[in-house]
């Protein structure tokens, strides 16, 4: 198809696939100014599993009304092997798949391995602009990707669920010192109380920067435990409000986005030049990348 | 070839509660490169068209058994040009009486595959279609 549709939904995603297959250069082209908008974006992460897909269904229906419609950006591993994908997220949030005001995409992870896509940046910015009102990022939590998150969404809730070793697992990666809002997820399994107990205990010690992250026990079939993560994170956003340091966040996007922009030309570079092009000392090697490294 | 970097929607339109066929699409595609959204079971053409259109996708892929193909072929077709996607490629699978292929092809789906070929003739059959 060629030209823009009469189905604005569709020039919305095709722009999005756009931006998706584009190579750096394209991609550049596309982006060459930051994005006037700047929509709140809340990210969900947590083990795979964890309900984060189930948990991002409610929510969106909650968050979203005739003057916020909600986009959620869903990412799934991309196989190592074939490079294609299963894109599951989506099953899970059939409740809203019908709702006009809320957009799904489905993205896979490719090359990247940080639970993100490599190219997750740019399709956050791609999200501006279509009278969205507010993004959810939904990714898989894989040790450290949480940290990435961070420099990429507003608000972070991490998903924890009951008994599964997570919090003593999570205590270890330094995880549980990075969130913004805990949800200790299917809390009709045995053991919730517990854990958010043993989360609230580092949580309290987290409020160095004066937001102390609630912790929130959520089940699929009560509400009030939905009502209360969105509670939170509207709390979350007033709070970054006054005491974000907005520079500081613009600058860290700016550094992971065209570091990952620049990661992904090496690869481009690599896969044009052939597999003996690899047959050279590092320091040759690294000279040959950088030579070639322009646009 | 290779299916690197399409995107495909496997749907179970109708009312026939089998899924693992198309599962089983569902990973021979993905492991031939696709990447491969599916909505899980009794979905309606709307339905499917709709998140065909969110999803951008170059392929739907219908899976039916219940017989009732003509139908939901169509009424697929009918709700993507709705939606202006009818430039979206359309395949059905299933328990499709080879007197009905005509009827389908000339609704619009440009792959009929049953029970009598292999995975990888399908999957072939499908890279040839979306061409890279
Ligand atoms: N017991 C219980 N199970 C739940 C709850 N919420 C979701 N589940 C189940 O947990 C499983 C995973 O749910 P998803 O929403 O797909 O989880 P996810 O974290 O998005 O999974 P990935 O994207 O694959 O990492 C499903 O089988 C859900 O039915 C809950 O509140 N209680
Ligand atoms: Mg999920």
């Amino acid at each position: 198809m060629s030209g823009p549709s009469r189905n604005p939904r569709r020039n919305l995603s095709r722009a999005l696939s756009r931006i998706a297959n584009a190579d750096v250069t394209d991609t550049l082209a596309q982006q060459s100014v930051l994005p006037t908008e700047n929509l709140p974006r809340i990210g969900i992460t947590g083990a795979p599993g964890a309900g984060k897909s189930s948990l991002i269904a409610r929510l969106a229906k909650l968050r979203k009304n005739a003057d916020r419609k909600v986009a959620v950006l869903a990412v799934d591993p991309s196989s190592p092997v074939s490079q294609g994908s299963i894109l599951g997220d989506r099953i899970r949030m059939d409740a809203i798949a019908d709702d006009p005001d809320i957009f799904i995409r489905s993205i896979p992870s490719r090359r990247a391995h940080d639970g993100l896509a490599d190219n997750t940046a740019d399709l956050l910015n791609a999200m501006e602009g279509h009278g969205f009102g507010e993004i959810i990022l939904e990714t898989v939590g894989v040790g450290q990707a949480e940290y990435t998150i961070r420099t990429l969404v507003d608000t972070v809730v991490l998903i924890l669920v009951p008994h599964s070793g997570d919090a003593i697992q999570a205590m270890k990666a330094g995880i549980l010192e990075m969130a913004d809002i805990y949800v200790v997820n299917k809390a009709d399994l045995p053991g919730a109380d517990l854990m958010a107990a043993e989360i609230e205990q580092v949580a309290d010690h987290q409020s160095a920067d004066g937001w102390t992250p609630p912790v929130i026990m959520t089940t699929r079939d009560d509400p009030a435990g939905f009502a209360a993560l969105d509670d939170a994170i509207n709390a979350h956003a007033a709070w970054r409000a006054d005491h974000r340091d907005v520079t500081a966040a613009r600058r860290a996007r700016a550094r992971y986005q065209t570091q990952g922009l620049i990661s992904r030309r090496i690869d481009e570079i690599l896969e044009a030049a052939g597999e003996d092009f690899l047959d050279q000392d590092p320091g040759a090697l690294f000279d040959a990348i950088v030579s070639r490294l322009g646009r | 070839m290779s299916l690197n970097g399409k995107r495909i929607l496997i749907a179970k339109p109708g009312l026939d509660g089998h899924d693992v066929g198309a599962k089983i699409i569902a990973l021979a595609l993905r492991d031939a490169g696709a990447d491969v959204i599916y909505t899980g079971l009794r979905r309606s053409p709307d339905y499917i068209a709709r998140v065909a259109v969110d999803e951008d996708v170059d392929a739907v892929g219908l899976s039916i058994l219940s017989g009732s193909h003509k139908e939901l072929v169509e009424e697929t077709v009918r709700c993507l040009a709705e939606l202006d996607a009818g430039d979206i490629h359309l395949f059905v699978g299933g328990t499709i009486p080879g007197e009905d292929h005509d009827e389908l092809r000339n609704a619009g789906a440009r792959g009929i595959f049953t029970a009598e070929m292999t995975i990888d003739d399908v999957v072939a059959a499908i890279e040839a279609d979306l061409g890279t």
